[in-house]
């Protein structure tokens, strides 16, 4: 194994010289000549990245190490989910606004649907689209990274989700169907007769899990190691984009709550297999008592909880970050208290590992425990609030492009301070007893998790498309789909916490035998048909992505004239690398726009000092 | 990659320096190699499946209605006829601190470059855990024999057998891959790859005796995780 | 344009959905008006902070919209601004955290005088247990349940024997006295649920939680589970009727104690009837289809 070869197969040949030769010219910034001292940058800390650059087909598409290609694998795989999911959702609403319709739809595949669509939508399309997608794709580009610190790990990590994916659809097949124990999995009842899929299915939605979590954390350690330890020079923390802050926290906080569901996958698994008794009391069914004894049930929801309500931030976090960068971009405007957003972020974060308990005040637990995460649940409506007020300022005094970009984010500010209201009914302990369990629950969380983040991940396949493709998509045809899917989505979620007041708890395949219940018929109705045209609705992004390919107008090297740094690759769409020969060099945080005396609205990341001293620009 | 050593860099003293250090440009942590970054933080993540596994086992514990079986019974071994208490877990616990040291000298040899010491005690770490996951193997079987399985056993709460089996197996696993992988890095240190900086087979990274630092962390991690087992099984 | 005016509407319709819906709770049975306040109390708050918010968010739209050269403020930061609005926003948090931390102090200490119920759940029904003369409910164990034993009462323990044994998926309660609903299920999680009395709590297999509520209104309410316990979920409904102390008392009375169904199953066995009524599990074993 000579050198040579090692040139012939590619490899950049890097050595530890590269150093040298990049702190020597540190001084001069960003390269623009003789630059004054006020350019001074710190000389480079790391060498440059020792890239492999693939050589076939399969190396370059399938079993690829560039993130960017990961990210992609990991938004396409995603979004398969997702429409498995929304197809469930539709067949749920056909049976609860018109039952019986479907002959097909008997109460054990209502609660296949239930379940599978709920683990779908939260593990395998949210989270995996926020991290494995745009964390892929993003964090490198944003903090001046070549690519991840370790590409075949990064790759590993996707092959990994991909099987757990596959095991997942594999549950449809088997005997006995999918499980259909709700996402939660609460035992006993998860593993037991009386619920669909307590064979097979249970047992590979536990692998699949499993699978995810390993996947997860593969990709997680990349993802926090490229942030802490491979940005470029300059890019200190408190310059990186929120889009990157709000990754970074959802990882960590993945990174120490999936923990809790590996364990509890893994415990209820033997329950299920060895027939352990983890979580198994005494059970008599069909007067038989069961060979169970002595486990605890709630052990089991405290674990699923301690992942459970990180998850929901992990879902929220990159949401939050997404939204800042794009309110800020297209409002041409800094974003509000930046400091403050990052602290927020990270605030919640932390935060976020000790209010579990409130998915459990009337689960049975020592009621005691309600007094202490009533308290530090509302507690967290304060940082959040903060980032709400943070968004609507930043638009204040801006000049506000309204286009679907902007569209997509003014729809997340009203579903998610909807949701983040109804949030504080629930989260407040006594008003939750009443509301626990009905279709409140379900609308709220639709609301704040569900229809928010897509509004941002809408938003951002809007605004990030002219970069990862190199194309305009049409504005016209994007107005359209976000104009329905919001107005339709609201319209579903809305009305719906008024069926939770009237008592209809979550999880009933039918209800209308209660006399009392019978006024929700219409609203049901309603309600279903909207779901059809929202799910419906995603069509006008097919055709507007395929339209756009065939004949879309090609994009400008950084179209929305926005200042963080995955605008200003050497190429566009980015090539293996990002930026070509030379990493660029940061002088300033990613959201000066409209700065008094600029020529431009918006000045670069990477413009140096000397080039913007006529400016009133903020020392950041 | 080495740790790199940062030229015309120096770290501020003091709390504010450090505060700002932490914050500033291109690494959080001053001249830590990724992979060793990466495994800090792996190894945090393990820790709590650990945590989880033994909250777990402490709630299962103290709520199961039967009664616990006495561990200095359970676990006593026969000794020229007369039980002694924890006398296997002893041994096994001497097996694997001892190897955790002979871990940490390897790791001294081989930033100096010293390719035989290095692998050799590599080795010699390898064998270390090698023994404890047989006596564990011998542990294991010796209680199946008295009857003790996953679903219940003879001596008490079912819960006794089925967090100790899930426990230390998962306990087990992650010291028979250490030996694996241990196994794998002797290979590469006797054939010079750290010192040619030879690509590894599947990740294409340049090598370096860093790894065996870092495979250094990993075991004397699972080392650690066995002595907060040993405290919670063996001795409450 | 159109943007903020279809934003204003979405938020007006909001509003007015809220002051006209036709769907909205229940007329309260039980002493847990509070609970009603402070959900009042928080739309109040809430539903303020959402219309101020959006509205703020449609005004900046009508006044900033995209203009060629138009003059932004830059100011990355405003101290005072966030200070204030953190303050005001923990002030209003902590209005409603206090209400609710009351009440839920109040449904966690259970009335001295609460009429102790037993709600023993399955898949998928109820059955109830009242205290006898003694006032106080027999020890029982899951194990012990069978034909002749349907609530599992230890038949040791004195206090058992005159428990009077409801076995339906209907109870009836006294009107103005407070119940203390001890649940417990033999199988899977349960919740005995009735929207009317506002409150809930899970049944967990292998202990026994509780509850409290007092009923203020006579008349004839549905039991719903609201935890998923499998298939019959959705089906497993019960009932309950709240009486006048008067008709209550006669309702009692009627019941069967633990000591006369004992008497009874003697008889039967005596006359050898294989015909004897079976455990109610079976009776709705057919909501489960295997699949
Ligand atoms: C327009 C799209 C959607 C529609 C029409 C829809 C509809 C539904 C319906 C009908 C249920 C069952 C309610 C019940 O019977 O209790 C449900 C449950 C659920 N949905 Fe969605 N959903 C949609 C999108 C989403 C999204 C994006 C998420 C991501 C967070 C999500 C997460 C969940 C969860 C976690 C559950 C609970 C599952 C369970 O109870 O076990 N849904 N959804
Ligand atoms: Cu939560
Ligand atoms: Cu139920």
């Amino acid at each position: 194994m000579s050198d040579e070869h090692e040139n012939k197969s590619g490899y950049q040949a890097q050595s530890s010289e590269t150093i040298h030769a990049q702190s020597s010219e540190a001084i001069t910034g960003s390269g623009s000549g003789i630059a004054p001292d006020m350019d001074y940058v710190r000389p480079a800390e790391l060498p440059e990245q020792d890239l492999y650059h693939p050589h076939s087909f399969i190396e370059k598409w399938v079993f690829c190490q560039d993130a960017k290609v990961i990210g992609v694998q990991y938004f396409l795989t995603a979004v398969f989910t997702g429409i498995v999911g929304l197809i469930l959702s539709w067949l749920m609403r056909l049976q609860l606004g018109f039952p019986g319709l479907a002959g097909f739809i008997t109460a054990e595949h209502y609660y296949q649907f239930v379940t599978m669509h709920g683990m779908i939508m939260v593990v395998y399309f949210l989270t995996a689209l926020f991290l494995g997608g745009f964390g892929n794709y993003l964090i490198p580009l944003m903090v001046g990274a070549r690519d991840m610190v370790f590409p075949y790990v990064n790759m590993l990590s996707f092959w990994m989700f991909f099987v757990a994916v596959v095991v997942l659809m594999a549950s449809f097949f088997v005997p006995g169907g999918p499980t259909g124990a709700g996402w939660t999995l609460y035992p006993p009842q998860t593993i037991l007769e009386g619920t669909p899929g307590h064979g097979w299915g249970i047992l590979l939605m536990l692998i699949s899990l499993s699978l995810f979590v390993i996947g997860f954390t593969m990709g997680g350690l990349n993802y926090m190691i490229t942030i802490l330890q491979a940005r470029t020079r300059g890019m200190t923390l408190m310059r990186m984009p929120l889009t990157v802050w709000g990754i970074f926290t959802a990882t960590v906080l993945a990174m120490l709550a999936f923990p809790a569901l590996l364990v509890s996958s893994i415990m209820m698994t033997l329950d299920k297999l060895l027939g352990t008794s983890f979580f198994m009391p005494t059970i008599l069914k069909a007067g038989e008592v069961l060979e169970y004894g002595g486990g605890s049930p709630i052990l089991f929801q405290h674990l699923f909880w301690f992942f459970g309500h990180p998850e929901v931030y992990i879902v929220a976090l990159p949401a939050f970050g997404i939204v800042s960068d794009l309110i800020s971009v297209h409002a041409r405007k800094n974003i509000f208290g930046y400091r403050m957003m990052v602290w927020a972020i990270v605030g919640i974060g932390a935060l976020s590992f000790f209010v579990w308990a409130h998915h459990m005040y009337v689960s049975g637990m020592n009621p005691w425990f309600g007094f202490f995460f009533a308290s530090t649940t509302l507690i967290i409506a304060v940082p959040t609030a903060m980032k709400v007020y943070n968004w609507i300022l930043t638009l204040w005094r801006g000049n506000i492009r309204i286009n679907t970009v902007m569209l997509w984010c003014l729809g997340f500010i009203v579903t998610f301070v909807n949701g983040g209201i109804t949030g504080i009914f629930l989260g407040n302990v006594s008003v939750d007893v009443p509301l626990s369990d009905t279709y409140f629950v379900v609308a709220h969380f639709h609301m704040v998790m569900g229809i928010a983040p897509l509004m941002v991940i809408m938003g951002a396949i809007y605004h990030w498309f002219p970069l990862v493709a190199g194309k305009m998509l049409n504005e016209k045809l994007g107005k359209w789909h976000f104009w329905i899917t919001f107005l339709g989505a609201y319209s579903i979620y809305f009305p719906m916490h008024y069926l939770g007041f009237i008592g209809v708890p979550r999880r009933y395949y039918e209800m209308y035998d209660s006399p009392y219940m019978t006024s929700g018929v219409g609203l049901n109705e309603f309600i279903s048909t909207a779901a059809f045209i929202v799910g419906a609705a995603q069509l006008f992004l097919v055709f507007n992505i395929i339209k756009t390919m065939k004949t879309g107008k090609k994009a400008e090297q950084n179209p929305w004239k926005a200042n963080s740094l995955e605008w200003y690759t050497s190429t566009v769409p980015p090539e293996h690398g990002n930026f070509g020969d030379r990493l660029p060099v940061v002088h300033r945080w990613p959201y000066d726009y409209n700065v008094p005396g600029a020529e431009q609205d918006y000045l670069p990341q990477t413009a140096a000092p000397s080039e913007v001293a006529h400016t009133e620009v903020e020392k950041t | 990659m080495s740790d790199p050593n940062i030229e015309g860099f120096e770290l501020e003293k003091g709390f504010k320096g450090m505060a700002k250090d932490t914050g500033s440009d291109q690494t959080m942590f001053k001249g830590v190699h990724w992979g060793k970054a990466m495994m800090w933080i792996f190894l945090l993540s393990d820790t709590f499946v650990f945590s989880c596994f033994l909250i777990a086992y402490m709630k299962g514990r103290s709520s199961t209605p039967a009664e616990w079986p006495n561990p200095s019974e359970v676990f006593a071994l026969d000794a020229f006829g007369v039980p002694v208490p924890l006398l296997l877990i002893a041994l096994m616990t001497f097996v694997l601190i001892t190897s955790s040291g002979t871990m940490a000298l390897a790791v001294k040899y081989g930033y100096e470059k010293n390719r035989k010491m290095c692998g050799y005690l590599i080795l010699a770490t390898a064998l270390g855990g090698l023994t404890f996951v047989g006596m564990q193997a011998y542990e294991w079987s010796k209680l199946i024999h008295e009857g003790v399985r996953p679903w219940s056993n003879p001596f008490g709460a079912a819960q006794f057998g089925s967090f100790f089996f899930m426990i230390t197996g998962f306990h087990g696993t992650h010291v028979s891959i250490g030996v694996i992988f241990l196994f794998i890095y002797c290979y590469k240190v006797f054939a010079g790859h750290y010192d040619k900086g030879k690509r590894g087979w599947f990740t294409k990274m340049k090598g370096d005796y860093v790894e065996v630092e870092i495979l250094g962390l990993y075991w004397h991690f699972v080392d650690l995780v066995w002595v907060f087992i040993f405290a919670f099984f063996y001795l409450w | 344009m159109h943007v903020g005016i279809i934003f204003f509407l979405i938020i007006l319709g909001s509003v007015l959905f809220h002051i006209f819906t036709p769907w909205y709770w229940t007329d309260i049975a039980s002493n847990w008006q509070g609970m009603d306040d402070t959900i009042t109390l928080t739309f109040w708050i809430g539903g303020g902070v959402f219309v101020a918010v959006c509205l703020f968010m449609i005004y900046c739209l009508f006044k900033f919209s995209y203009k060629e050269g138009r003059k932004v403020e830059y100011k990355p930061e405003d101290k005072k601004l966030e200070k204030i609005l953190t303050w005001a926003t923990t002030l209003g948090i902590a209005a409603l955290l206090a209400p609710g931390l009351i009440i839920w102090n109040q449904y966690v200490n259970v009335p001295k005088n609460a009429l102790e119920v037993d709600v023993m759940a399955w898949q998928w029904g109820w059955q109830y247990r009242l205290p006898g003369e003694d006032g106080k409910l027999g020890t029982t164990k899951v194990t012990n349940i069978n034909d002749e034993n349907p609530f599992g009462i230890n038949v040791d323990d004195p206090f058992g024997r005159d428990d009077i044994l409801v076995q339906s998926d209907y109870i009836n309660l006294e009107n103005n006295k407070p119940v203390k609903i001890l649940l417990r299920s033999v199988d899977v999680l349960h919740n005995w649920y009735v929207p009317q009395f506002r409150s809930k709590m899970d049944a967990v297999p292998g202990i026994v939680t509780f509850y409290w509520f007092e009923p203020n209104k006579i008349g004839e309410y549905e039991v719903l589970c609201a935890e998923y316990c499998g298939v019959g979920h959705y089906a497993m409904r019960g009932g309950v009727e709240v009486q006048s102390t008067k008709d209550y008392n006669v309702w009692l009375s009627e019941q069967e104690t633990f000591q006369d169904l004992i008497a009874k199953n003697e008889t039967l066995e005596f006359e050898d009837n294989k015909l004897a009524k079976n455990n109610n599990i079976n009776l709705k074993q057919d909501i489960y289809k295997e699949e």
